[in-house]
C-alpha cells in the first residue's frame, strides 16, 4: 500500500509539474497585465505540435525541438500581447473574449493543419527507465520533475537578482508606481507574456511524446492551470508552484480511493471550494475588489 | 424618413413571410430546413446568454452547461418516465432555471476575473456529472431513442413532428416567443434596472437596486432559456449526446452574442445565421469554419466590438441621414 | 427622536482607522456642512450611513430606527440618497432617464409585473417634475442626449439633480462642488436652496470648499482623524482654533 502510494506520489508531481509550467505563465501574466489568460491552453497545444514537427522535420534532438518550439512560442506571445492583448488594455470583458477567440481560432486551426486525430511522437526518454525501489519510471517521468525544477529555480533568481526580473516584480506590484519609477511597463508586459507562453509551450513538448498530441491537449491543462493559482493564490508566484504540485499530487492519490473519471472533477471542485472558503488561496494578496 | 421606415416594414414582412413559408420554397432542399431549425436552437440559448451579458454585464462561460441540465432531464423523463414532451420540455426549462438560482448565487459573490471562472468551472462540473453518470445520463455515449413531440391531432389534420416541415414551425414558434420575452425584457423597467447593473453597479445599489436579487433573476432566466434550447436540441436529433455541451460549446455561444451584437435585440439570432449558415453558404471545409470564427471574434473585439448588429445599425443610421441617432 | 443619529461609529480598514468613535445627532431638517482635512473620514461616514459599508462597532439611526449596517438598497428604500465624491452617473442613458430612474419602482413583483403590464404610470406621473428639476440645473435641452455628452460640471449637477426624485429625507452630498466651474457653483447653490425651501430634509454636504460649504450651511461639523472634532455655526467653526490646528497641524 505504501508502494502504491509512492508511485502515485512521483505521478502526481510529474504531472503538477506540467500545471506549474501552465500555472506559471499564468500567474506571471495576470501579475503584470491584470488579465486572465483563457488562451494558455492553447499556447501549450502549440507547444506540442510544434515539438512534434520540429522533432520530425528539421532536427533530430528531442532537446532542439523543445528549444525551437519554445522559442516559436515566445515570438507568437510578442504578436499575441501586441497585437490583441495591449490594444485591449483596461477592458477586461474584451480581453477575455479575445481569448476566447484566439482557442477557437488556434485549436481548430491545429486541426485544419494536422487533422484531428492524435499525433504519435516518440522519443527515447520515454522507453528508458529508472528503478526507485520497487518501483520503475520512465526517464521521461522523472525529467519533467527535474526540468520543471530548474526552470521554477531558475526563473526565482532571474526575477529575485536581475535588473529586468524586479522590474516584472515592481509592475505586477503596481503599474503606476512603475511607470512613476521609470520601467519600461510595455516592454515588461510583452516580455512576460512571450515568458509564460514558452513555459505553456515546454510544457506541451515535455507531455507530447507521453500522452500524444492532439488538438485538445491544452484543455485541461488550462483548467488545472487555473485551478492551481487559485489554491495557491491568484498573484503568487511561490503559490502557483505550490498549487500546481499540491493539485498534482491530490488528483493522482485520489485515483487511489475514488473512481478515476472523477479525478478531473477533482480540479473543479478545488477551484469552486477554494473561491468560496478562502478566495485568496494559499499564498495570495486580499483580493482585489474589481468593481 | 419615410422612405427608412417605409423600407423597414418591407424588411420585417418580408422576413416573416420568408420564414412563414419556407417548407414551400425550400422544398428541393431539406437541408436549408435542417439549417434553420439548427438556427433556431442556436438562437434560444443565445438570447439567454445576451440577456446576462449583453444587456447586464454577466460573462458566464458555462452557459451550455446548463443546456446540457435541461437536454438532459427532458431525456429521463420522456424516455424513462415516459412524460410528454410538452412537460418534459417545461422541466427541462424550470430546472436549467433553478439551477441558474443556486449557482448563481454562489457565482455573485465574485466579481470580475473570478466570476468568469466560477461560471467555467460550473460549466465542467455540469458537463463532468453529464460524461460520468452513466446510470442516468448514459455517459459519454451519449443518450439515444429521445422523441419529438407526439402527433397532434386538430380537427382531420394531423401534425406529426417526425416530419422536417412540422418540426421546424415548433422551433420557429418557441423562438418567436423567446424573441419577444427578450424584447418585453429589455424594453421595461426591469431592462433599465439591468442596463443601470451593467453601467454601474454602485451606483444601482445606492437608487435601491438590489443587484444581487437581479442578477439571479436575470442568471437564471438566461440558463432557463438556455434549457429550453437544449431540449429542443435533442429531441431534433432524437440523441443526448455530453460532446455537445462542453467548454467549446459555450465558448461558440459567446461568440453567437458577440459576433451577432451584444446587447442588441437581434444580435442573438444575428449571430447563430452567421454560425450556421455562412460556411454553407461560403462552402467552407468544416476544419477551417471554427478556424475562421474564431479569427472573427478577434477581429470583431478589435475593431467592431458592437458587433454586427452594431455595423448594421449605423449603416441604417447613415441611411437616414440627418437624424441624431445617440448610439451605444 | 431625531433625523439622524451617529452612537460611536467605528470602521477599521486593515491596519487603518477611519472612523473611530464618530458621533452627532442631527436634530431635524436643515443644510448640514461635513468638513475636515483629508483622512478625516468623512467620505467613510457616508459610506457607513448609506449602507455602502458596515461599521465595526457603533450605531446609525435614521429617525429613531437603527439602521446601521443596512445594504444600500435598503437604505436608498429607507430615504437616504446619496451622491459621490467621483461623481456617478448612467452614461448611456438620456438626462431624463437618469433623473427618472431613482424614482423607478425597485421592488421585484413590481418589476417583473411590469415585464407584462407594460404600464408607466412613475414615469408619466413624474415626467414633468424630472423636466423641471432638469430646468433647475440648466439642464433642459440635454434632457434626451446621453449623460455621455455632459462636462464634468454638467455630470455632477445631473447627478445630484438625479437624488432629487425619489424624494428621499436625507440627502448626503459628497464634495458637489469640485470639478464644477465657478459660473455652474452659483446654479448649483441657488439650487440646492432651492430645494431645501420647496421641502426641507436633512442635507449633509461634505465639501473642501469653504466659500461654497460656509455660504450654503447653517451648521457645520468639523471631523478629524475618524472623529467629530467640533462643530458650530460658520462663524463660530471658522474662528476656532481647534479647526485651524487640525487643518495645519
Amino acid at each position: 500500500m505504501n508502494e502504491a502510494l509512492l508511485e502515485q506520489v512521483i505521478n502526481g508531481l510529474m504531472m503538477g509539474s506540467i500545471y506549474v509550467l501552465v500555472a506559471l505563465g499564468m500567474v506571471l501574466i495576470y501579475g503584470v497585465m491584470h488579465v486572465v489568460n483563457f488562451a494558455h491552453g492553447v499556447l501549450f497545444t502549440m507547444g506540442g505540435y510544434l515539438g512534434h514537427f520540429f522533432y520530425h522535420r528539421l532536427v533530430d534532438s528531442y532537446v532542439l525541438a523543445i528549444l525551437l518550439s519554445m522559442l516559436t512560442l515566445g515570438l507568437i506571445g510578442v504578436l499575441l500581447e501586441r497585437g490583441v492583448f495591449r490594444p485591449l488594455a483596461g477592458n477586461l470583458r474584451n480581453q477575455v473574449i479575445a481569448s476566447l477567440g484566439l482557442i477557437l481560432f488556434l485549436e481548430n486551426g491545429v486541426v485544419a493543419l494536422w487533422g484531428p486525430n492524435a499525433l504519435q511522437w516518440k522519443v527515447a526518454t520515454t522507453e528508458r527507465f529508472v528503478e526507485i525501489g520497487e518501483l520503475r519510471f520512465s526517464q521521461h517521468h522523472l525529467g519533467i520533475i527535474l526540468i520543471t525544477l530548474v526552470l521554477v529555480a531558475a526563473l526565482g533568481l532571474y526575477l529575485k537578482y536581475t535588473r529586468f526580473g524586479t522590474a516584472i516584480r515592481a509592475t505586477s506590484q503596481s503599474q503606476e508606481a512603475a511607470i512613476v519609477v521609470g520601467i519600461p511597463v510595455r516592454r515588461v508586459q510583452w516580455t512576460t507574456f512571450a515568458i509564460g507562453a514558452m513555459l505553456a509551450g515546454i510544457g506541451g513538448a515535455l507531455v507530447g511524446p507521453l500522452f500524444l498530441v492532439f488538438p485538445q491537449m491544452g484543455d485541461v491543462p488550462l483548467i488545472k492551470g487555473l485551478a492551481g493559482i487559485l489554491l495557491g493564490g491568484m498573484g503568487s508566484v511561490p503559490g502557483a508552484v505550490i498549487g500546481g504540485l499540491l493539485l498534482g499530487v491530490t488528483e493522482s492519490v485520489s485515483t487511489l480511493y475514488l473512481p478515476t473519471d472523477y479525478r478531473d472533477s477533482i480540479a473543479f471542485m478545488v477551484m469552486v471550494l477554494i473561491l468560496l472558503v478562502r478566495p485568496q488561496g494559499l499564498f495570495g494578496q486580499r483580493m482585489r475588489g474589481e468593481d | 424618413m419615410a422612405v427608412r421606415r417605409f423600407l423597414g416594414w418591407l424588411l420585417a414582412l418580408s422576413v416573416t413571410a420568408a420564414l412563414l413559408s419556407a417548407p414551400v420554397w425550400a422544398a428541393e432542399h431539406p437541408y436549408v430546413l435542417h439549417m434553420m431549425v439548427l438556427i433556431c436552437i442556436y438562437a434560444i440559448p443565445a438570447v439567454g446568454l445576451n440577456l446576462m451579458l449583453g444587456y447586464s454585464g454577466l460573462v458566464s462561460l458555462g452557459h451550455m452547461g446548463f443546456a446540457g441540465l435541461g437536454a438532459y432531464t427532458a431525456a429521463v423523463l420522456m424516455v424513462d418516465a415516459r412524460w410528454s414532451f410538452w412537460s418534459a420540455l417545461a422541466a427541462g426549462t424550470v430546472s436549467a432555471g433553478l439551477a441558474g438560482v443556486l449557482i448563481g448565487l454562489i457565482c455573485f459573490r465574485f466579481r470580475g476575473h473570478f466570476f468568469m471562472i466560477v461560471t467555467l468551472a460550473f460549466g465542467l462540473l455540469l458537463h463532468a456529472i453529464m460524461n460520468n453518470w452513466d446510470a442516468v445520463t448514459r455517459g459519454a455515449a451519449g443518450f439515444a431513442g429521445i422523441p419529438r413531440p407526439k402527433p397532434i391531432a386538430w380537427g382531420d389534420t394531423v401534425i406529426a413532428f417526425g416530419q422536417l416541415p412540422n418540426f421546424y414551425y415548433l422551433a420557429l414558434a418557441l423562438t418567436a416567443l423567446v424573441f419577444a420575452l427578450q424584447y418585453l425584457v429589455v424594453r421595461s423597467n426591469l431592462g433599465r434596472i439591468l442596463g443601470a447593473i451593467r453601467q454601474d453597479e454602485r451606483l444601482a445599489r445606492s437608487r435601491g437596486v438590489n443587484v444581487l436579487m437581479y442578477k439571479t433573476v436575470v442568471f437564471s432566466l438566461g440558463t432557463a432559456l438556455a434549457g429550453l434550447g437544449g431540449v429542443l436540441h435533442v429531441s431534433f436529433l432524437r440523441v443526448a449526446a455530453p460532446a455537445s455541451f462542453t467548454m467549446l460549446e459555450s465558448i461558440n455561444t459567446v461568440l453567437i452574442v458577440i459576433i451577432g451584437g451584444a446587447g442588441f435585440l437581434v444580435g442573438p439570432v444575428l449571430g447563430a445565421v452567421v454560425f450556421v449558415a455562412l460556411p454553407e453558404g461560403l462552402r467552407l471545409a468544416n476544419e477551417w469554419r471554427l478556424v475562421i470564427f474564431g479569427a472573427l471574434l478577434v477581429l470583431i473585439t478589435l475593431f467592431a466590438p458592437s458587433g454586427l448588429a452594431g455595423l448594421l445599425g449605423r449603416l441604417w443610421a447613415r441611411l437616414g441621414a440627418g437624424s441624431k441617432e445617440p448610439g451605444p | 427622536m431625531s433625523a439622524l443619529q451617529l452612537k460611536g461609529v467605528r470602521k477599521a480598514y486593515g491596519g487603518i482607522v477611519a472612523l473611530d468613535g464618530a458621533e452627532f445627532t442631527i436634530a431635524g431638517p436643515g443644510i448640514y456642512g461635513l468638513i475636515g482635512p483629508n483622512g478625516a473620514g468623512k467620505t467613510t461616514l457616508f459610506d457607513a450611513i448609506a449602507g455602502t459599508v458596515t461599521p465595526d462597532a457603533g450605531q446609525v439611526l435614521m429617525g429613531g430606527r437603527d439602521v446601521t449596517g443596512w445594504a444600500s438598497h435598503r437604505m436608498a428604500a429607507a430615504g437616504i440618497s446619496r451622491t459621490f465624491q467621483e461623481c456617478r452617473v448612467l452614461l448611456e442613458e438620456t438626462c431624463l432617464d437618469n433623473v427618472l430612474f431613482a424614482a423607478q419602482p425597485k421592488g421585484l413583483g413590481a418589476t417583473l409585473s411590469q415585464v407584462f403590464t407594460r404600464s408607466n404610470r412613475h414615469r408619466l406621473q413624474l415626467h414633468d417634475e424630472a423636466l423641471r428639476l432638469l430646468s433647475l440645473v440648466r439642464l433642459e435641452a440635454y434632457a434626451h442626449a446621453p449623460a455621455s455628452v455632459l462636462s464634468f460640471g454638467q455630470r455632477r449637477l445631473l447627478e445630484i439633480v438625479s437624488t432629487f426624485i425619489s424624494s428621499p429625507d436625507v440627502f448626503l452630498l459628497d464634495e458637489p462642488a469640485s470639478g464644477v466651474n465657478p459660473s455652474l457653483l452659483e446654479v448649483l447653490m441657488d439650487f440646492i436652496q432651492t430645494m431645501y425651501a420647496e421641502r426641507p430634509r436633512v442635507f449633509l454636504v461634505v465639501e473642501h470648499n469653504m466659500e461654497f460649504i460656509m455660504s450654503l450651511a447653517q451648521d457645520i461639523i468639523v471631523m478629524h482623524q475618524g472623529r467629530v472634532l467640533e462643530r458650530g455655526t460658520p462663524a463660530q467653526v471658522q474662528a476656532s482654533p481647534q479647526v485651524l490646528e487640525a487643518y495645519l497641524g
